[in-house]
């Protein structure tokens, strides 16, 4: 089970406290494929992390201190730091934390991949190794990847026919232990979408047991 | 920087010389210019190379496949396109004076207060093209200046001159090309309820790499004219 399977904080819910020293906390939703860029991250570099999820349709009167929109992901660490926007979170993250390098270590291909972070839509031209950025994952791998877990519950999958490249690329990915921790299974996807659309505000807590 | 530009059917440019840069450009393209005041701040030593944006030529496609401005391009062939990646690159790839902070913290703040501007741009151009075909662009203008607020608030909060602080750094380049544009989208009358802001662009005029860079509102304007009309001429205006 992923390490944020916890029932989202609505409105008329109390603010948590200050996030512990050596900890870091990211507001979250389980479904939001944003914040999962930054949950790909925290779980890649073994960053001890805690998730608090919000729930969306109900945002909590406090959330709005942590974002001024209320939106998701926000990192929020024991210095009272508040950082928003999924890719700066991600960016943050990289340059704070030691240990595994996401973001490559040469200046061109740094740029590279900031270039094809730009184009995401228009991926296709540009792959010409197994993963975004070479031969092993990297940054942009991770960045891209929400998506398309997300391509079999939408449907589409169908997109990916003509690109073997791509299927080759997610069949990649499928085996790395870091996406494979944070998989979500696809009834579940379906389950919360089902109830998103009818404007439920318990499609955020799909899935949870207690 | 004052060369003129090149056009559909023009031969294409050599190989970028050992040991320098170039750019290819256009002299009244804001998000060209942030990439020119970044090179400009850090003294690298660059060539110009201006691009007609309304009769690319066909190899500029080769340097990028968007066919936009700018772009740069080292002796070792690598292209870098996108303005902000471009000024990311210099501020890493180049020494002396670093435009980005190195705490990750200030780091991700600036990129925070960028997004805070993004929409800004097309506010302005939409505001212009009103404005030139005389409709009524006050609800344009009543929309860039929450805008403006925002950066406003940025000032007065972290009490400092400068957005990352009582220097000049990356963030503020970035955002300068549409503060220049500012009196030619007839936007001056926001000013006064945006005291700090005042005192930024104040503050900006009197930086080097700006003033290198500062181009007559006249110049803008006769250009816009020129460009919207599609004319060929628009980009080499006033050479």
């Amino acid at each position: 089970m992923s390490g944020d399977a916890t029932r989202t904080l609505r409105k008329g819910s109390c603010p948590p406290g200050p996030v512990p020293e050596g900890l870091i906390r990211v507001y979250s939703m389980r479904f939001c494929p944003y914040s999962h860029r930054t949950r790909l991250v925290l779980k890649a570099k073994g960053i001890r992390h805690e998730v608090i999820n919000i729930n969306l349709r109900s945002k909590p009167d406090w959330y709005y201190t942590k974002h001024p929109f209320g939106q998701i992901p926000v990192l929020e660490n024991s210095q009272c730091q508040l950082i928003y926007e999924s890719v700066i979170t991600c960016e943050y993250l990289d340059d704070t934390y030691p240990g595994r390098k996401l973001f490559p270590c040469d200046t061109y291909e740094r740029a590279r991949q900031k270039m094809l972070l730009e184009l995401f839509c228009k991926i296709l031209d540009y792959q010409n190794t197994t993963f975004f950025g070479g031969d092993h994952i990297t940054m942009i791998d991770y960045l891209f990847w929400p998506w398309f877990e997300r391509l079999d519950v939408y449907g589409v999958a169908d997109c990916v026919d003509h690109t073997p490249m791509l299927r080759l690329w997610i069949a990649a990915m499928k085996r790395d232990p870091t996406v494979c921790a944070l998989l979500t299974d696809k009834h579940i996807f379906l389950g919360f979408l089902n109830l998103y659309f009818q404007n439920s505000p318990n499609a955020f807590d799909f899935g949870l047991i207690c | 920087m004052s060369a003129k530009s090149l056009s559909a059917g023009s031969a294409p440019p050599g190989p970028v010389p050992e040991g320098s840069l170039r750019v290819y450009s256009m002299r009244f393209c804001p998000y060209a210019q942030r990439t020119l005041l970044v090179l400009m701040a850090k003294g690298i030593r660059h060539e110009v190379i201006n691009i007609n944006l309304k009769s690319k030529p066909e190899w500029f496609f080769k340097k990028n496949p968007l066919g936009l401005v700018p772009v740069l391009e080292n002796s070792q062939g690598q292209l870098i396109r996108e303005s902000v990646i471009t000024c990311e690159y210099l501020d890493e790839a180049y020494p002396g004076k670093k435009l980005l902070p190195d705490d990750p913290y200030e780091k991700a703040c600036q990129k925070m207060i960028f997004e805070l501007f993004s929409n800004v741009p097309s506010l302005m151009v939409s505001s212009f093209k009103l404005q030139q075909n005389k409709e009524d662009c006050s609800g344009i203008k009543e929309e860039l200046k929450k805008e403006f607020n925002k950066l406003e608030e940025v000032l007065t909060k972290k009490r400092t001159t400068f957005f990352g602080g009582n220097s000049v750094s990356m963030i503020d380049y970035l955002i300068w090309p549409w503060f220049e544009r500012l009196e030619l989208m007839e936007l001056n009358e926001w000013a006064t309820q945006t005291a700090k802001l005042k005192l930024w662009i104040a503050a900006m005029k009197e930086d080097p790499a700006v003033k290198a860079l500062l181009m007559d509102v006249k110049h803008y304007q006769n250009f816009l004219r020129l460009y919207l009309q599609n004319s060929l001429e628009a980009c080499d205006y006033g050479l």
